[in-house]
């Protein structure tokens, strides 16, 4: 079976090496960015299955991010997973109204984050669920 | 020296008076512009025009007497200065207006030109430094509290670099890693995670002094609050050989309540507890009611430790104490734990004492106010002194597409929870608090004054609303159900609060009911309840 591909964006190097190094030994292919305008390209590029967004980075931060990956229809339904070590009380409901999936504050705790991480990928969950009438 | 005439409003409604103050104030060296009202409707009406130097106020006026009159000119123009003008001697009501915030008092008879112009001038000048004090006080704590957050902002950055690389090492995916090097990374963690902590606690702190600390009460179990904290701390209890006991009244009424926080207030007072309790010692957590006091559980956390003297006793809760001779004092946090406890406590609208005898051991207690259903209706459910005619019971339920639920599910529902109460009128339906989380599903209901006819323009506009929630499709399915609330023929003569509280109970019973068919249609054994 095929790893599922997993972009990290955020603009410390250090961090970023880790959080490869841990979600490539949970069985994921990771791909990184380390500003805005990277995150986008590299996302249209590798379509990842799943993003991981710091908010504060260089060359468009991460609610610009956000907005355009909601505008580009291959990547609306990409979930996002934001990781900041911004107030949640300021910046999480405006991350989540922006499209993101869920905000884990740094530092996360690494269970939590590869739990979310795997029900945010599970099979029958990408499709929306009809309401019921 | 300042040559600008002073401008003053001299709010009097006796002409004889008037004109007598018109002229002290003329009669004066400096110059002097006087707008004269004799009403305090016109006086309040002329300052929302214009700010004048200062106010001259006579209290005894057509539309308003006494206390009441500079309390209102105040309430409208905090900023300017006020002397009051009396016909009487009173010194109460004139220590009172002091007290108050205004400038002076001064008996209407006895004033000469000299003082009425020095007493103008001193006012004017002692409003002044009091509203430019004030100004830079609100400044300081403003700078401070961003920087504040700032800090703990960046402090979190290189933290979470160090959490990650110790956590890579311990996990063992940078290799495997020795028994004693294991340990040694645990002790790295175990430092990390206080940091953590003295970084939530300072934001906390922060929020808490600037107003911007925030809670969600929902209806809750105290008891198993207190059995997750003690969960929670009975390694770090043990480790220490500190017995862990709790005594819960199993007859506690629901509290009203923010879980979250008060999980939060627990964990900080048996936390601490240990902290102050040498070996041997022991710790207990009760939570109960007091007859005098009905409208509130009482918890407790007593431990067996040295105690606090008299003189830090009052001191405990303040924002940066610090226990000079704590157990471990290498490891006393930042002192704000307690500060953080008595702010959230505030909030709920209970209260956080502490009882000690040095060398007897503490015990620190808080209250939470009782869920009561009665309380929460009264203002929605009556109108001018008489029960509204009709009700309905809406329920909204939220089911999670998966379980574990995806994303962040509290933030969801709380985003729909903000919806729902948008969806309401404020004065005549009532969101419920939530009940306490019961595994997957979330259940709101909205107690409506309106009849099941009508009620479908209500759950029509919550559907439509909770359907723009952003992502909620993709995480739950939602179900709006309503019914119309039946309510036992009233004995006449029934009280308000009496027909209220049938109401309530009807509620209470609707509730119950939709939630064991819930319960029995899950399939899920049956729940501790109290």
């Amino acid at each position: 079976m095929q790893r599922p591909k997993v972009l990290i964006v955020d603009d410390d190097p250090d961090l970023l090496r880790a959080l490869r190094l841990r979600l490539r030994a949970n069985n994921y292919e990771v791909t990184t960015a380390s500003d805005g305008y990277t995150a986008i390209a590299s996302a249209q590029k590798e379509r990842p299955a799943l993003i991981i967004l710091d908010l504060g980075l260089p060359v468009g931060d991460g609610f610009v991010v956000l907005e355009r990956l909601q505008n580009i229809d291959a990547l609306a339904s990409v979930p996002v997973i934001v990781l900041s070590a911004r107030d949640p009380q300021s910046n999480e409901e405006r991350a989540l109204k922006a499209g993101a999936a869920a905000f884990f504050q740094k530092p996360a705790d690494n269970d939590e984050l590869m739990n979310v991480i795997r029900v945010s990928l599970s099979p029958g969950q990408s499709q929306p669920a009809p309401w019921p009438s | 020296m300042d040559h600008q005439a002073t401008n003053v409003l001299l709010i009097e409604d006796n002409p004889g008076d008037a004109d007598l103050v018109r002229l002290r104030l003329v009669e004066g060296k400096s110059p002097v512009n006087v707008n004269c009202v004799n009403r305090l409707s016109d006086g309040l009406a002329s300052l929302t025009n214009e700010t004048p130097s200062v106010v001259l106020l006579d209290l005894n006026l057509p539309d308003s007497r006494g206390a009441e009159t500079f309390r209102r000119v105040m309430d409208h123009s905090p900023n300017v200065p006020v002397v009051v003008l009396s016909g009487q001697d009173d010194e109460v009501l004139a220590m009172k207006a002091v007290h108050h915030g205004v400038q002076d008092y001064l008996i209407k008879g006895d004033i000469s030109s000299k003082q009425l112009e020095r007493a103008i001038r001193y006012a004017v000048e002692r409003q002044a430094l009091l509203h430019s004090l004030e100004m830079t006080q609100k400044q300081q704590l403003e700078f401070k509290n961003q920087f504040l957050s700032h800090v703990s902002h960046e402090l979190r950055t290189p933290l979470t670099c160090i959490h990650q690389y110790v956590t890579l090492l311990l996990d063992g995916i940078a290799g495997p890693v020795a028994p004693d090097q294991a340990d040694h990374l645990k002790t790295v963690l175990k430092s990390v995670n206080q940091l953590h902590a003295m970084i939530r606690d300072l934001l906390e702190a922060t929020r808490a002094e600037s107003g911007k600390m925030r809670i969600e009460p929902r209806c809750i179990t105290l008891g198993e609050l207190v059995q997750q904290t003690i969960a929670m701390l009975r390694p770090t209890a043990e480790e220490k050989q500190i017995g862990l006991e709790v005594g819960v009244d199993q007859r506690l009424p629901l509290v009203y309540a923010d879980p979250d926080r008060v999980l939060e207030v627990l964990i900080n007072l048996v936390d601490n507890a240990i902290k102050f309790t040498p070996a041997d010692g022991s710790v207990m957590v009760q939570a109960s009611m007091v007859d005098a006091d009905p409208g509130f559980v009482y918890v407790s956390v007593s431990d067996t430790g040295r105690g606090i003297n008299p003189e830090a006793k009052a001191l405990v809760f303040d924002r940066l104490y610090q226990d000079s001779d704590s157990v471990d004092n290498n490891r006393s946090g930042l002192g704000l734990g307690l500060f953080i406890c008595k702010e959230i406590v505030r909030l709920h609208g209970g209260r956080i004492w502490v009882f000690s005898e040095p060398g007897q051991g503490s015990t620190f207690t808080f209250t939470l106010p009782v869920y009561s259903l009665p309380k929460l209706l009264f203002p929605v459910i009556t109108y001018e002194e008489s029960l509204r005619p009709s009700f309905v019971l809406v329920r909204v339920e939220l089911t999670p597409l998966s379980y574990p639920p995806r994303g962040n599910w509290k933030e969801t529902w709380q985003q729909c929870l903000e919806t729902l109460r948008r969806c309401v009128y404020l004065d005549k339906d009532l969101v419920l608090p939530p009940l306490s989380a019961s595994g997957a599903a979330e259940t709101f209901f909205v107690v409506a004054s309106t009849d099941l006819q009508q009620s479908g323009v209500m759950t029509a506009r919550i559907r439509e609303q909770l359907e723009r929630v952003p992502n909620l499709k993709t995480k739950a399915t939602l179900t709006i159900m309503a019914a119309s609330v039946e309510l036992p023929s009233g004995s006449p003569g029934a009280s308000l609060e009496q027909q209220v509280q049938t109401v309530a109970d009807a509620v209470t019973g609707m509730i119950m009911a939709s939630m064991e068919r819930k319960k029995s249609r899950a399939g899920s054994g049956p729940r501790d309840s109290n």
